[in-house]
C-alpha cells in the first residue's frame, strides 16, 4: 500500500531524507521513531503529496502522491499533532464541513454516530470546538478520517500531549481502523504507545532507516534500549 | 468553493469581535449617511431661500438705468447636489456662490472650509472618508491571516487532503472578505436610496449604479492583494505589514506625491499672474467708461459711418450702450483666453492624474466616486461656465437695453422700467447628463478593471506558489 524507494529528500538547509526505503501493507500499522530532525515530518509531507521527492519514488496504492494529488486525496486522512479545527464550528458541523469537502454527505445523525464510534461523548457533539480539549480535538481528527473511509491514515506525532487515558483510547481506534483494513503511518516520540500499537517500527536517523524491527518480538526495555543507543551513537 | 465561503462567512457571522466591529461601522455610515443627507438638504433650502429672496430682489428692482443695474448684478448658486452626502468631493473647498456683475468676472466665494473652522482644520466626518480610507483598512484586517491562519494552524493540509483545490480556497477567503465590503457598502447606498427615494432619477440612479461598481471593484482590488499576501508570506505579519504599506502608499502618500508632480509639470499660473495678465491684456482693449480712450473713438467712427451721420446727438441709439458691450466682448474674449488656458492646464493635469491610476488604482476610485457624485471639478468648471454664460447674457440684454431701449446717448438718467428687468429669467444651473460623466470617467473605470484581472493573475501565481509543508 505505501511504498517508498531509495527516496532522497534534499532541502536548500541540507538532507532531510538519504535513501530511505519503506513497505507498509495494506492493514499495517507502522511506526516510525526518531529525534527532532529525523526525517518523519519530511517523510508524512512526501506521502501527502506536499513534498516531491529529490530522488527515488513514493507511490501509495499505485499512485504518485506528489502527482495525483486528487486521487490520493481520496485514499489519505492526515492526523497531526495538534488537530486544529474551526473553533466557532461545533464537533459534528466540523465533522460535516470536512466531509462535505471530500464530497461525503451524511445525516447529523450518521455524523454523531461516527464522532461517537471514534470515542466522542455525545455530549460534546453539539459544543463549540473553541472548547475542546487536545484529546477530543483528535478523535474529530479521527472521525473525519473515518467518515472518509480513508485508506491509508498518516499521524503526526498523534498522542503527544495526550493524558494517559486518551492516549490509550486513540490507541484502540488505530488498532480499531487498522483491523478495519486501514494502512497506518505514524511518526512518534512516544517508544510505550509505538511498541503497543504498531506491527513494525522504524528508527530513523539524519534521513536515515537505521533499524527496523517486529513490535511483538521486541520488549519496551530492549526498544528502549535500541532506540538510545542508536540516537547516541 | 461554496462550502468554504460558507464556512467563511459562518466565521463572520458568529465572530463577536466582527459583528461589534461591523455594527459600529453599519452605525456610523448610516449617521454619515444621514447627517450628510440632512445637510444637503438643509443647504438646498438656504440656497434656495437665498436664491428666490434675490430674485425677489431683482424683481422689484425700481425703474433704473440698465448699466446700473448692471452693476447692481446679483448672485447665482451652484445647487447642492443629490449625491452630496455619498461624496462632497471639491464642493468643500471650492465655494458655491457667483456674484454676476459687469465689467469683472468674479471668483467663486462662500465655500464650507471657509466658513467652519473645525472643517477646515480636521476636515468633515463623511461617508466617502469611510468608504475610501477605513472600509479598505478593515478589510486588509479581516484578510491578512486568511491564509496564513489556515497554514499555521496546519488546517490548510486538512482541506487539501480533504480535496479543496488551492484556489477554491483562496477564491472562497477572497469573496468572504469582498463579499463583508460589500455589505457595508450596500447598506450605505441603500440608506442613500431609502433616504432619497422620492427625488432619485434615472439620472441619479445611474450615478450611483456606477459609483457602487467603483467601490466594489475597489475593494476587491483590496481584499485580493491582501489574500494574495497572505498566502505567499509565510507568517501573518508580513502580510499585514506588507498591506498596511500599500494602503498608506495608494491612499496617502502617492496621490498626493503624484498631484504635486502633475503640478509641476503642468504649472498653473498662480492667483496673482493670472490677474496681472488679464488687466494687461484688459487693457489693450476698450474702456467704456473712457471716452478718451482710442479704441472707442474708433467705434464711434465706425457707428457714425454706419448710419451714415457726424455726431452722436443725431444717433437714433445710445452709443455708451454699445461702447460698453463692446467693453465686455472684449472682456469675454481675454477671459475665454485666460481661462481658456487654464482649463486646458487643468485638462492636462487631470488627464495625467487619471493616468497616475496604473500605479495606483487608489486614484481612479476618487475619481469615480466625486465623478459620479457630481461634485468633482469637470462639474465644478461646468457650472463656472454656465454662471459665465448667464452672466454675458445678462449684461448683453442690459447693455442692448441701454443701447437701444429708447434712450440716446450721454442720456444717463433713462431708466429701464421694472417690467424689463422682470423679463430676465433667473440663473438655471443645468446638471451635466450621465453621459457626459461617463465619458469623462471611463478611462477610470478601465483601469479600474485592469487592476482586478492583474490581482487576478497574483491570485493563479498565489495558488501556484503557495507552499504547503
Amino acid at each position: 500500500m505505501i511504498q517508498l524507494s531509495n527516496v532522497t529528500k534534499q532541502y536548500k538547509s541540507g538532507t532531510a531524507l538519504k535513501g530511505l526505503t519503506l513497505q507498509i501493507d495494506q492493514g499495517q500499522i507502522y511506526a516510525l521513531l526518531g529525534s527532532n530532525g529525523a526525517g518523519k515530518t519530511t517523510t508524512i509531507n512526501l506521502l501527502l503529496g506536499f513534498l516531491n521527492p529529490t530522488s527515488g519514488e513514493v507511490t501509495l496504492d499505485g499512485l504518485s502522491p506528489f502527482k495525483d494529488r486528487k486521487a490520493i486525496s481520496k485514499r489519505v486522512a492526515y492526523i497531526p499533532e495538534n488537530v486544529s479545527l474551526y473553533p466557532y464550528l461545533t464537533g459534528v458541523e466540523n465533522l460535516d464541513y470536512f466531509c462535505s469537502l471530500a464530497g461525503i454527505k451524511k445525516s447529523k445523525q450518521a455524523l454523531k454516530e461516527i464522532l461517537t464510534k471514534c470515542g466522542l461523548q455525545s455530549g460534546a457533539h453539539t459544543q463549540k470546538v473553541a472548547g475542546y480539549s487536545k484529546g477530543m480535538r483528535q478523535k474529530v481528527g479521527i472521525a473525519i478520517a473515518y467518515a472518509k473511509e480513508a485508506k491509508v491514515l498518516l499521524l503526526d506525532e498523534p498522542a503527544s500531549g495526550l493524558d494517559p487515558a486518551a492516549s490509550n483510547e486513540l490507541t484502540m481506534l488505530l488498532k480499531q481502523l487498522a483491523k478495519e483494513g486501514a494502512t497506518i503511518l505514524m511518526a512518534s516520540h512516544d517508544l510505550f504507545r509505538v511498541r503497543e500499537i504498531s506491527d513494525r517500527i522504524g528508527i530513523l536517523k539524519k534521513g536515515e532507516l537505521v533499524r527496523e524491527l517486529k513490535a511483538e518480538t521486541v520488549s519496551a526495555n530492549e526498544l528502549e534500549k535500541v532506540y538510545l543507543d542508536y540516537m547516541q551513537a | 468553493m461554496w462550502r468554504i465561503l460558507k464556512n467563511e462567512l459562518i466565521f463572520l457571522l458568529r465572530n463577536r469581535v466582527i459583528k461589534a466591529i461591523t455594527a459600529g461601522f453599519i452605525i456610523l455610515l448610516l449617521l454619515t449617511i444621514y447627517l450628510g443627507s440632512l445637510q444637503t438638504e438643509t443647504q438646498s433650502e438656504t440656497y434656495k431661500a437665498a436664491k428666490s429672496h434675490l430674485r425677489e430682489q431683482w424683481e422689484s428692482l425700481d425703474a433704473v438705468n440698465p448699466h446700473s443695474a448692471a452693476h447692481y448684478g446679483t448672485y447665482v448658486f451652484k445647487p447642492a447636489n443629490l449625491l452630496s452626502s455619498l461624496d462632497e468631493g471639491v464642493r468643500g473647498t471650492t465655494g458655491n456662490v457667483l456674484r454676476v456683475e459687469g465689467h469683472v468676472q468674479n471668483e467663486i466665494a462662500h465655500s464650507e472650509a471657509s466658513q467652519m473652522q473645525f472643517v477646515s482644520k480636521f476636515g468633515k466626518l463623511k461617508s466617502s472618508l469611510i468608504l475610501q480610507f477605513i472600509i479598505p483598512l478593515l478589510l486588509i484586517f479581516l484578510a491578512f491571516r486568511s491564509i496564513s491562519a489556515e497554514k499555521e494552524s496546519g488546517r490548510l493540509k486538512f482541506l487539501l487532503l480533504q480535496g479543496a483545490s488551492k484556489s477554491n480556497i483562496l477564491w472562497a477567503k477572497l469573496l468572504s472578505v469582498w463579499l463583508f465590503g460589500l455589505l457595508l457598502l450596500f447598506l450605505t447606498v441603500a440608506l442613500y436610496v431609502l433616504i432619497n427615494f422620492n427625488s432619485i432619477n434615472t439620472d441619479t440612479f445611474k450615478r450611483l449604479s456606477l459609483f457602487f461598481t467603483s467601490y466594489s471593484v475597489y475593494y476587491f482590488i483590496i481584499s485580493r492583494l491582501t489574500v494574495f499576501f497572505s498566502a505567499i508570506w509565510q507568517n501573518a505579519t508580513t502580510a499585514l505589514t506588507t498591506m498596511l504599506g500599500i494602503w498608506i502608499l495608494w491612499s496617502i502618500f502617492l496621490p498626493n506625491i503624484m498631484m504635486s508632480t502633475i503640478e509641476k509639470l503642468y504649472e498653473l499660473p498662480s492667483r496673482d499672474e493670472f490677474q496681472s495678465a488679464m488687466k494687461e491684456d484688459r487693457s489693450e482693449g476698450i474702456n467704456g467708461h473712457d471716452p478718451k480712450d482710442a479704441r472707442a473713438k474708433a467705434l464711434k467712427e465706425k457707428i457714425l459711418s454706419e448710419y451714415n451721420i457726424d455726431s452722436l446727438s443725431a444717433l437714433p441709439i445710445n452709443f455708451d450702450g454699445i461702447v460698453m458691450q463692446a467693453d465686455e466682448e472684449y472682456g469675454n474674449m481675454v477671459w475665454d483666453k485666460h481661462f481658456g488656458a487654464i482649463r486646458d492646464i487643468t485638462t492636462k493635469q487631470k488627464r495625467a492624474y487619471q493616468l497616475a491610476a496604473i500605479i495606483n488604482p487608489f486614484i481612479s476610485l476618487q475619481n469615480t466616486s466625486m465623478g459620479f457624485a457630481a461634485n468633482d471639478n469637470y462639474h465644478h468648471q461646468a457650472f463656472l461656465l454656465q454662471a459665465e454664460h448667464y452672466r454675458r447674457d445678462l449684461i448683453k440684454t442690459l447693455n442692448d437695453e441701454h443701447a437701444y431701449g429708447g434712450s440716446k446717448t450721454g442720456n444717463w438718467d433713462w431708466q429701464a422700467d421694472n417690467d424689463f428687468y422682470s423679463s430676465i429669467p433667473d440663473f438655471t444651473y443645468r446638471p451635466l447628463k450621465f453621459n457626459e460623466v461617463f465619458f469623462r470617467y471611463r478611462l477610470d473605470l478601465i483601469i479600474l478593471m485592469c487592476w482586478v484581472i492583474l490581482t487576478c493573475l497574483f491570485v493563479t501565481l498565489s495558488s501556484n506558489k503557495m507552499k504547503i509543508a
